[in-house]
């Protein structure tokens, strides 16, 4: 899969994983205190953000397999920052990926619509639903509270990942820092003509 | 022995595979005595601070905690659940108390096991043995570890881009629009810098001969001995005994994900 | 003509999302020689360099035609990588070329990738180190050496693989001038050793004239000007390389203004000091313009006794209405810190500063920063808005008003454009105008000059001279202080030894290498001067 990836596309692809990585890691502290003031749930609301890198990567960059690594390395190196959950969150972290990946893949990695932006950060939310509900035992909640978190995290997938990661995304794109990515190009395009 | 010494990849394999494991049981036994395993050796094989510990430990304590309080306050209830306690729309019953317990002590003794790991693991020297031993290409290896090194240049620029916001006189966001706005603010100047940065490091490392060649012939080579492979069996051999042990105390149920 | 072309390039092309970055060059050049690469910006100059090792076109999605050969031998017959070994590179930013942590893993990163045999890499990188003098630092974090120890790593990664061609594109420009002089000397002592081709491609020169023996350079649309001697190419080209606008050394662009004054007697201009002054007249006057003395003296910021965070230690200074302060220091001296305890952005932990009259700490910060100006390092960190005019209408009243103020620092054209995709120099404009809105009564900026070319450094100047409150200026550029300067405190390891005229500061001389200051080149002439005087009176 890297064997088309230029150097450069994946140190870029890295460094957005790091900065989310950071991010990441502040949202798991809001993320906390909504947990302590809703429950479960709280987690829910905000669980898209933690899939915002792979649509980032994935409208930036335009390969097969940016959303899926970038969601891997930003896990690795949450790992890496040693105050993360551990070595499994790189197994969660793929699975993310893999839930965006899947919907970049329906469209063969040509559409990088708003529609496919916002299904791909659905598409994480049902891989990370299904995982979470093996690994963190939600079969121990109610069935009606566990459909609802379902949903939550649902929309926040399209909303906090797919919108939230197409605006910073294009914020980007306008500061010419994207100069030789796809997007950077598009955004030219669109200004020139 | 040393916790340090242990090659990080079959140290993250073996925590992964404790933790997948534990995944398949609930009880309150069976992490229990794993989060007594994984805390003796981290710190009598890991020789870790007390103080470093507890700072990791904390946060998963809390959210341990609120585990417990989450399935008390929205229990799966069935038929035939003895209830214990009753206040308004809240019920607590002996069942779902043990449930939420369970719940909480697993994420406990899957925070053991991941901060054993994670304080006596080098960042680089696992990026080095997931190339050596997991066949990890080395341009995404190498790609993630010029990101890593832009960590504390981040985090730099993020407090100065606080302090420049400030005497641009930018008002604290309150409303959710505004917050949004916020994190705009921050994230497209650092990101911008950090992609700009990310381009030179490319061409300085192919600059270097670095071409993504899967030969390689490292100056650090991190090696799998038998002792790596005994410490493996050990962390597996802990928690497939507290499984036991759990099951001869009659406690050890599977979980099922059935709603 | 050479005695061995090693390097040959024949009508080189390059061009870059439909724009020609540089046309038809022919050039070669020989093995070990000396080649500083000469060009206004974007020109092309990094661009050719990252050809002449085939990172280009490659890395970018650029188009290369013409023909490069490396001994003899067509770039393209090199397999993927292995140039690098022959041809090294040093890059101009420190902080972005590496990518391991520590020093030893990064000159093993290289060696790594041309599978140099295990046993021997201890010993290249022992060394490489030991060339650059970084021996003692082996284990070192890279994040926590200084710039200039950054850049001797870069180079030692590059000496550690021996290449026969090392490439320096710009490897001063972040440095401060004490230790942009140390990389050079560290190159041409290694040169000294074991020789190698050097390609420079550099703004500052004065440095670096005495190690150069050929000149290339280039006009702004990319075509070959000049090929020759720097004798030559400065002696009798520099009105037009200035005109172009290339940076000269000092000593040429000093003469060259005595020259067109009448005061320069030699034929040819010189590269050298000692030339310089055997060809000036002896009328001609060294000492600096007069700076205004400021009549009233109305203190508005008063400093009493603060120390903070350890580094900074009893600093006690006053800044009057309308005063231009420099305040200088090497690198780590707490020249930021000191700034930020200034406009309240880091808190002091003993002492008091009164801005008008009042305690910093009661005012309220909105208020504060009517009142007071803080200009960062990089501009980019002061931009809040998606575009230029919105970066100025920021906390405006009138927002027609900002309109005027683009027209002044000639942004206007740009007023819709977002603020990162301007030029180095508009951003800095930028920054600093979005300072001068409230018109503050003190500004304080963080080496508004740094990394900025000649150009943009005066507009800077011009407009903070035109402004009406105070400034205090961060910098290492001591031209800077002689030219514009009232006053200048000297910081050192956190206390401030020396607060004064410019021109009092250069007659300490305690002080100036205390502080590890260069004079400037003025007063570095005079002083010459006047040895020679008294040379000749004896």
């Amino acid at each position: 899969m890297l064997a088309k990836w230029k150097l450069r596309e994946v140190i870029v692809l890295s460094v957005l994983a790091v900065v989310f990585a950071v991010v990441y890691l502040l949202f798991l502290q809001l993320g906390t205190v909504l947990f302590g003031l809703f429950g479960l749930i709280g987690y829910d609301m905000i669980f898209g953000i933690w899939f915002i890198v792979s649509i980032i990567a994935a409208y930036i960059i335009r390969k097969p397999g940016a959303a899926f690594l970038s969601e891997t390395v930003a896990a690795t190196v949450e790992v890496m920052l040693g105050n993360a959950v551990g070595p499994q969150l790189i197994i969660s972290g793929m699975i993310q990926g893999l839930g965006a990946e899947a919907v970049f893949a329906a469209t063969k990695w040509k559409n990088y619509s708003t529609w496919v932006l916002m299904a791909a950060g659905m598409g994480s939310s049902v891989f990370s639903f299904a995982w979470g509900f093996y690994v963190s035992g939600f079969a121990a909640l109610s069935p009606g509270y566990v459909t609802a978190m379902f949903f939550v995290r649902l929309v926040s997938g399209a909303l906090l990942a797919g919108l939230l990661g197409k605006y910073l995304s294009e914020g980007l794109a306008k500061t010419g820092a994207l100069s030789s990515f796809p997007l950077g190009k598009e955004h030219k395009r669109n200004v020139t003509v | 022995m040393s916790l340090h010494e242990v090659n990080p990849s079959i140290k993250a394999f073996a925590v992964v595979i404790s933790i997948l494991i534990l995944s398949l049981f609930f009880d309150p036994i069976t992490p229990l005595l794993t989060i007594i395993w994984a805390v003796s050796i981290t710190f009598i094989f890991g020789r870790i601070s007390f103080k470093k510990w507890i700072l990791l430990f904390a946060p998963f304590l809390f959210i341990a905690i609120i585990y417990v309080w989450s399935t008390m306050l929205f229990p799966r209830l069935h038929a035939g659940d003895s209830v214990i306690w009753k206040w308004g729309f809240l019920t607590l019953t002996a069942e779902g108390f043990q449930r939420g317990v369970s719940l909480g002590l697993r994420v406990l003794s899957f925070a053991t096991l991941s901060i054993m790991f994670t304080l006596t693991t080098k960042p680089t020297d696992f990026l080095l043995s997931l190339m050596q031993q997991c066949k990890l290409p080395p341009k995404l290896a190498y790609g993630i570890m010029a990101g890593y090194r832009f960590l504390p240049l981040i985090k730099e620029e993020f407090q100065t881009l606080q302090n420049a916001h400030r005497v641009r006189g930018v008002a604290r966001a309150r409303t959710i629009p505004e917050k949004v706005k916020q994190i705009k603010r921050y994230v497209i100047p650092l990101l911008a810098g950090a992609i700009r940065k990310a381009e030179r490091t490319a061409l300085a490392m192919e600059s270097k001969g670095f071409t993504g060649d899967k030969n390689r012939i490292f100056y650090r080579e991190i090696t799998v001995s038998r002792i790596d492979w005994l410490f493996f069996t050990l962390m597996i051999g802990a928690v497939l005994l507290s499984t036991f042990i759990s099951w001869k105390l009659g406690y050890l149920q599977f979980y099922n994900g059935e709603l | 003509m050479l005695p061995f072309e090693q390097i040959s390039a024949e009508r080189l092309e390059f061009s870059y999302e439909d724009r020609k970055i540089f046309t038809d060059l022919t050039f070669s050049i020989g093995k070990n020689q000396s080649v500083l690469l000469l060009g206004p910006s974007g020109s092309g100059k990094s661009t050719l360099a990252f050809c002449l090792n085939r990172l280009y076109p490659e890395a970018v999605d650029g188009v290369l035609k013409g023909s490069i050969s490396y001994e003899g031998q067509s770039l393209e017959a090199f397999k993927a990588g292995e140039l690098n070994q022959k041809i090294g590179i040093v890059f101009q930013d420190p902080e972005s070329q590496f990518c391991m942590l520590t020093v030893e893993e990064e000159v093993a990163f290289g060696l790594e990738n041309f599978h140099i045999p295990r046993e021997q890499m201890e010993l290249k990188i022992d060394r490489a180190l030991e060339l650059v003098g970084l021996q003692n630092d082996k284990k070192t974090t890279i994040h926590t050496l200084s710039g200039g120890q950054k850049q001797k790593l870069a180079l030692a990664c590059v000496l550690a693989l021996e290449p026969e061609v090392i490439i320096l594109d710009e490897p001063t420009a972040n440095l401060d001038p004490v230790s942009s002089s140390e990389l050079v000397e560290t190159i041409a002592l290694i040169k000294n050793e074991r020789p190698f081709t050097l390609i420079v491609i550099e703004h500052k020169l004065d440095d670096w004239v005495e190690l150069i023996d050929t000149c290339l350079v280039l006009d702004s649309n990319g075509s070959l000007l000049f090929e020759g001697t720097p004798a030559q190419c400065f002696g009798e080209f520099a009105s037009f390389l200035k005109k172009e606008g290339i940076w000269l050394p000092k000593v040429v662009e000093a003469a060259l203004t005595a020259k067109i004054a009448g005061m320069y007697r030699g034929e040819r201009l010189p590269l050298l000091k000692s030339e310089l002054l055997a060809g000036l007249d002896y009328s001609f006057d060294f000492s600096k313009k007069i700076s205004k003395t400021l009549a009233i003296k109305e203190p508005i910021l008063e400093v009493k006794g603060i120390h903070a965070r350890g580094h900074l230690k009893n600093i006690n200074l006053t800044i009057h209405k309308g005063e231009q302060v420099a305040l200088v220091g090497s690198n780590g001296a707490g020249k930021t810190t000191l700034s930020k305890c200034l406009a309240g952005l880091i808190p002091v932990t003993q002492g008091e500063i009164q801005f008008l009259g009042v305690p910093l700490s009661k005012w309220k910060e909105k208020d504060l920063f009517q009142k007071l100006g803080y200009v960062f390092q990089n501009p980019e960190h002061q931009f809040i808005t998606d575009s230029v005019f919105e970066e100025i209408a920021f906390g405006l009243e009138h927002r027609a008003s900002a309109l005027s103020i683009l027209e002044k620092i000639g942004l206007e054209k740009h007023a819709n454009a977002h603020p990162f995709a301007l030029s180095q120099g508009q951003k800095r404009r930028l920054s600093v105008a979005t300072m001068l809105v409230h018109e503050q009564e003190l500004l304080i900026l963080d080496e508004p000059t740094f990394g900025q070319d000649a150009n943009t450094a005066h507009e800077i100047m011009e407009i903070l001279e035109e402004k009406s409150g105070a400034v205090m200026m961060i910098t290492h550029d001591m031209e800077l202080v002689d030219q514009y300067a009232d006053t200048v405190h000297v910081l050192d390891a956190g206390e401030l030894i020396f607060s004064g005229t410019p021109e009092s500061l250069w007659e300490n001389e305690e002080i100036v290498n205390r502080a590890r200051l260069k004079l400037p080149f003025r007063k570095q002439l005079q002083d010459e001067f006047v040895r020679r005087e008294i040379h000749v009176a004896t």
